[in-house]
This record gives structure tokens, C-alpha cells and sequence, in this order.
């Protein structure tokens, strides 16, 4: 299954936000000082984790408590929604506001909260938007890169019931105006996590919105989905991985809003939600941390790896499914899926390499999917065609003499040409290229 | 200096002239080059798609083909850092002392003729050359060198979509991302690239858009753009 070109008005949206972003990565990059250093450090401390979650869980956990949360751990993503819908189900919840969380979108959550009655609401602008279209992100960081001005402009339009601007800032108000009464009626506030930190139990949000914050604190109910590994051990830990994290992402030194949340509203304070839950959330983590992958789940979401692919620029996110995307889509995917179901994605790349050298916490990703693709042959996945061509080719060109034979024939026909699938995907586009006259060996 | 050529299967096959060519820089750079007859392929095309069984016998017979005493030099990128990465894991033998042909040429100081006085070069990094091997001012260097007018490329980092088996599994990607490439190049005279696997790709894409000239950067140093 081959990914397509975006149509020309995604395409030219797509470019735009990633170059923008990128250009922006580039310079906090060099503001960073000895970010090869911090790269290093951040890697040490996320594998650390990852090679011990279950005891830096529980610290986490007993922190949580301590704090006067609750911790639901879920095994799969059907036992995360039914947590979840429990949760509002009990606190009598009619209106769910939700904050951006690709976790929810994992273990399709809004669709459970609907099923049981709930209304839910996205609440960052990009989610809110699609939510309107009625589509999926396709960017994990920012999941409407490829809608234009004017395409929010007559999604947001549709709700007011009168024509707005094409212009950003009137339609960050329209945005703003209408979210507002969301956040005043929902009865629970949903939101994802980008890490927790085991010593003090902290769940840390980093958004621009503002719209993390209304999420947290005017609601009755918090609940916090999160990825079982999204740990870090001390808050010290953290504040190497947030240099990094909006670095790598939207090229920001730090995010407009970096929230940490403890627990739920204690004796005496104002605000903040009277009860917080915690969902931990495994669905394949535990799996794939115990083996040879393990080092994707070091993985902090930045999006770094989607905005320097040339293949997610030109494919767009929607090509590798309806949540992750880019690289660390084309590795996490068939992770969590299996290889069975998605035996394209480990060959959704060019492996140029790009996406392991900007990976702020040093995954080697390209790596991985060239590890996934001999899985996809050694597992039996891929085609038996495929792996009798590869078998036989080796076979006669690992015998010097049988190199020559068969490419003194080939050079009789037009072998691309005559590997029926192959050459045509290469001449819809291109010429085949010819066979030499007299090869390089014969010249001499 | 005694050096063996790994001339690479795209080299021996589609592109002799710029084996030739590289051939003629090296000895013009004072080595005594050596091709080993039971050369073939380095297995890279098999690797990249998984097939580690298929690799390893490629990896094999480049090991039973080349002499671990000379320093092995090939015109290709993508080639060379599969031999330096690859094929000792892969063949269970220690690592050769392996070159790309310009970070070669580059390391003894070669000064290959002046023939591209004026001439607007723009230089194609390939991706395994760039970022496996670590080689980006070598190349440069050396076309300077010739008197060549560099031109720099806007996204010089960016892949030209060849990515082996990648330009047939996503034939439209791979083909978009050369006429980026290409209208990145468009501004020079010629595009030059150190990898016979980009060459193919871009030679191939611009022949059917009339696109700009792709070339070998062994031909280009030695005989000068055409």
C-alpha cells in the first residue's frame, strides 16, 4: 500500500508550518549551549525508566496517593476507556472538556465517553477544529498543520452561524468565545500527560493555550490519561527533559504554559478539582519495553522527527493512520499493532536518517525500522515473492562468477523493466535506466 | 599508496565512466589502484529491506573478494558506510579500512584538475554519506578546488527519495521528493552526487521532466561538468 501526495492545498500548509517549525528548532538549538550534552543526559534518564518502569511506577503511584489522587492502571486501551467512563459516569458527568492528549486518541476515548452518555469537547484550538471537521491529527504536536486560515474559518463559521474572518487572531477570539462555555459547564476535565514525575507524584502539562489550565481547575473532576513509561524520576529530570522538549518541538526555550499538578484541591485552597485520577495506561508499553524496541518508549512526543521527514511532508500524517505519524508513527504503530496489521509503515521511509539526528532523546529510529523490516521478512509477513527474489538474487550475485553470467543476460533485455511490479512503480514517474554497455569489470 | 576499487554494482553496471573516472582521480592522486575481480555488491539493497539471510551472503563475498591490508575506496556513500557499518557485523569479520571516494581524495590532498573554471555546481549530500559517515566538506572541497562556483542548495539536508527499495514500495513520494530536489538544484549548472543510487533517481526523474543535469561527482571532478 503506497502513501500519496497530499493535495496541493495541504501540501503548501504542511510546508509552511513544518519549515516554520523547524527554522524555529534551529535557532533554540543554538541557543541551548551544549545541547549534544543534554541530548546524551536526556536519553540516560528516559531509559533509565524504561528499563525499570514497574518500580518507578510504583513510586509514582505511592506519590499519587499521598497527594490524595487516585491511580487506575489500565492493561489495554478497552480497560483505559471503561476507567474513564466510569470515572464520569460516577461524578454524574453530562460535559467532558478535554485537553490535547494523543493517548485519548490511542484508546479512542471520546467515542466511549459518548457511548455512556457524556459529551465531549476538544478544547485545544487544533483538536477543536478537527473535532468540528470531524477528522483525526495529523500531526501529533500540531493536529490541524494542514488546515489553512480559511478552512478554520468556515469550520468555526458553522458554530457561530455567521462568517468570520480569515483571519487568525479573529478566529482565536471566535475559538476562545466559544470554548469559554464549555469550560464553565463541564462537568470533568480530561487532559494527557507529558510526564510524571515519581518522587513528588506530579502530572506536568506543557501547552500554549492556556486552555490546560481552565481544563484542570474548573472542572469538578480531573482525570489524567497516561502512558505507563511518560515517567521521569526526579523533578531535576524534568527539567532537562522540558529544555528539550519544546526546543525540539515548536522551537520555543519552553512552552507558554508548563503546569505541574499534585494532587487534587487541598483544605483551603480556591480552586482546582475536588477529585484527580490518574489513568495509567499500558495497551502494548509492557511488551514493548521488555524487548528489542524498548528504546522507542523513550519517545517524549516532541514531533521533531515528523517536521524534518520528507515523507510525512509530502504524505501528510493521515497516511500512517489515524493517531501517530512521521517516524515515530512508522515505528510505534507496528508496535503497538502488530506487524501483521501494519506491514507498510516499516517501509514508509527513505531511511535518510533525518529523524534519528533530530530526535532530542536519541532514538534511533531509522534503526528501528530497518530492525522492523527484518522482522516483517524473518516473521513471515513479508511477500513469499519478495523473499525468493532477495533469496535467489543473493545466491547468484554472492558468486562472482554467477554476477557476471546473470548480468551478461540482463544486459540483453531491460531487466527492470522486466521485473513486472517494480519497474512500473519506477517508470510512473521516471525513465528506466539503462544497462552499460560494457560494465566497469570488462573495461579493464 | 595501494588501494583496492569497489567499483559497487550500480557503479560496474549503469555508471562505468564514473568508475572510470574515480579510477583515473585516485591515480591521479598518486595510488596504485587495485580492482579485485570477485567484486560484487555490498548487499546493501537486501539489508535495507530486511533481508538479513540475503545480506549476510553478499556481506561474505565482499569479505572473500577484498584484502583487509589496503584501504577499499568506492564512489558511493550509501555503499561505503554499508561496508564500514554493515558488512563486519553481518560477515562476522573486523571492520575494513573503508572510504567514499571524495572524503578519500580529500584526506591525501588531491587537487583534481581545473575544468570546472565558472561552471555552477550544486552539490547533492547524500543521506548515508552525510550522516552515517560524516562526510559534507570534503566533497565541496574538492569541487572547489576545480574551480567550480558552488551553489548552495536551500535544504541541503533534505533526501532525494532514492532510499533503495523505498523508490518502488512509494513510487510517488520518492518521485515528489526529487522534483524538490531537482528544482532545489535548478539554479546550477549541473547537480553533482557522491551516491550512483541518487544519480539513478534524479538522472532518472529529470530525463522525464527535463529537469537539470545530474551527474556523478567522479565525472565532475575528473573530466569536468558536461
Amino acid at each position: 500500500m503506497s502513501f500519496r501526495v497530499l493535495d496541493e492545498r495541504r501540501l503548501a500548509a504542511t510546508d509552511a508550518a513544518t519549515l516554520r517549525l523547524l527554522a524555529g528548532r534551529t535557532g533554540a538549538w543554538a541557543a541551548a549551549g551544549d545541547a549534544e550534552a543534554l541530548r546524551e543526559r536526556a536519553h540516560e534518564i528516559r531509559m533509565g525508566v524504561v528499563d525499570d518502569i514497574e518500580s518507578h511506577l510504583d513510586r509514582f503511584v505511592a506519590a499519587v496517593e499521598a497527594a490524595g489522587g487516585r491511580v487506575h492502571r489500565c492493561a489495554s486501551a478497552a480497560d483505559a476507556r471503561a476507567a474513564v467512563a466510569r470515572i464520569c459516569v460516577d461524578a454524574g458527568a453530562r460535559l467532558a472538556a478535554k485537553s490535547k492528549s494523543m493517548l485519548s486518541e490511542e484508546i479512542g476515548l471520546n467515542a466511549a465517553l459518548e457511548a455512556v452518555g457524556v459529551d465531549v469537547v476538544e478544547t485545544d484550538l487544533g483538536e477543536y477544529i478537527l473535532q468540528l471537521a470531524g477528522e483525526h491529527p495529523v500531526h501529533i504536536i500540531t493536529p490541524a498543520i494542514e488546515k489553512t486560515v480559511e478552512d478554520v474559518a468556515s469550520l468555526l463559521s458553522a458554530v457561530d452561524g455567521v462568517p468570520l474572518e480569515p483571519r487568525a487572531e479573529a478566529l482565536a477570539q471566535a475559538a476562545r468565545r466559544q470554548l469559554r462555555q464549555v469550560f464553565e459547564r463541564a462537568d470533568v476535565g480530561i487532559t494527557g500527560a507529558n510526564f510524571a514525575v515519581c518522587e513528588s507524584g506530579s502530572i506536568c502539562l506543557v501547552t500554549n493555550e492556556g486552555n490546560g489550565g481552565l481544563v484542570t481547575s474548573l472542572p469538578r473532576v480531573h482525570v489524567a490519561l497516561l502512558g505507563m513509561e511518560r515517567l521521569v524520576p526526579t523533578l531535576d529530570d524534568l527539567a532537562v527533559l522540558l529544555q528539550l522538549l519544546a526546543r525540539s518541538g515548536t522551537g520555543q526555550t519552553l512552552t507558554t504554559y508548563t503546569r505541574l499538578i499534585t494532587g487534587p484541591r487541598r483544605a483551603g485552597e480556591v480552586d482546582g478539582p475536588e477529585e484527580l485520577h490518574v489513568v495509567v495506561v499500558d495497551n502494548g508499553r509492557s511488551r514493548i519495553g521488555s524487548g528489542p524496541y524498548r528504546e522507542m518508549l523513550a519517545c517524549i512526543r516532541c514531533g521533531a522527527c515528523l517536521n524534518v521527514c520528507p515523507v510525512y511532508r509530502k504524505a501528510g500524517g493521515g497516511a500512517y493512520g489515524p493517531v501517530y505519524s512521521g517516524p515515530m508513527g512508522a515505528v510505534l504503530v507496528p508496535l503497538l499493532q502488530g506487524l501483521e496489521r501494519e506491514r507498510a509503515l516499516p517501509h514508509a521511509s527513505s531511511l535518510c536518517g533525518a529523524c534519528t539526528a533530530a530526535c532530542p532523546v536519541k532514538i534511533p529510529l531509522h534503526e528501528l525500522l530497518l530492525e522492523l523490516r527484518r522482522d516483517l521478512v524473518e516473521h513471515g509477513v513479508a511477500s513469499r515473492g519478495e523473499r525468493i527474489a532477495f533469496g535467489l538474487w543473493s545466491l547468484l550475485w554472492s558468486r562472482p562468477f554467477l554476477y557476471r553470467v546473470s548480468t551478461s543476460l540482463a544486459r540483453r533485455g531491460r531487466p527492470l523493466g522486466a521485473l513486472a511490479g517494480p519497474g512500473r512503480a519506477w517508470a510512473a514517474g521516471r525513465e528506466l535506466p539503462e544497462l552499460a554497455g560494457r560494465r566497469f569489470r570488462d573495461r579493464r | 599508496m595501494r588501494v583496492q576499487l569497489f567499483a559497487t554494482c550500480l557503479g560496474d553496471l549503469v555508471f562505468p565512466e564514473a568508475v572510470a573516472d574515480a579510477e583515473a582521480l585516485l591515480r591521479g592522486a598518486g595510488c596504485d589502484v587495485r580492482f579485485p575481480p570477485g567484486q560484487t555488491c555490498c548487499g546493501q539493497p537486501a539489508f535495507n529491506a530486511g533481508h538479513r539471510r540475503a545480506a549476510r551472503r553478499l556481506a561474505r563475498a565482499f569479505v572473500r573478494a577484498f584484502s583487509h591490508d589496503e584501504p577499499v575506496v568506492c564512489p558511493s556513500g550509501s555503499c561505503a558506510a554499508m561496508v564500514a557499518h554493515r558488512v563486519p557485523e553481518l560477515a562476522g569479520c573486523a571492520p575494513f579500512e573503508v572510504w567514499e571516494l571524495s572524503s578519500f581524495l580529500d584526506h591525501l590532498g588531491a587537487a583534481p584538475p581545473a575544468r570546472n573554471e565558472g561552471v555552477r555546481i550544486a552539490y547533492h549530500s547524500s543521506c548515508h554519506l552525510l550522516r552515517e559517515l560524516g562526510v559534507d566538506a570534503a566533497p565541496r572541497r574538492l569541487l572547489a578546488r576545480t574551480g567550480a562556483e558552488l551553489v548552495d542548495l536551500r535544504r541541503p539536508d533534505l533526501c532525494c527519495g532514492f532510499g533503495g527499495t523505498f523508490a518502488v514500495r512509494q513510487p510517488e513520494i520518492s518521485v515528489a521528493m526529487a522534483d524538490d530536489k531537482l528544482a532545489d538544484g535548478a539554479q546550477a549548472d549541473v547537480l553533482a552526487t557522491a551516491d550512483p543510487g541518487c544519480l539513478m533517481h534524479l538522472q532518472a526523474r529529470a530525463a522525464r521532466t527535463g529537469g537539470v543535469r545530474v551527474q556523478h561527482l567522479a565525472s565532475v571532478l575528473a573530466r569536468g561538468a558536461v
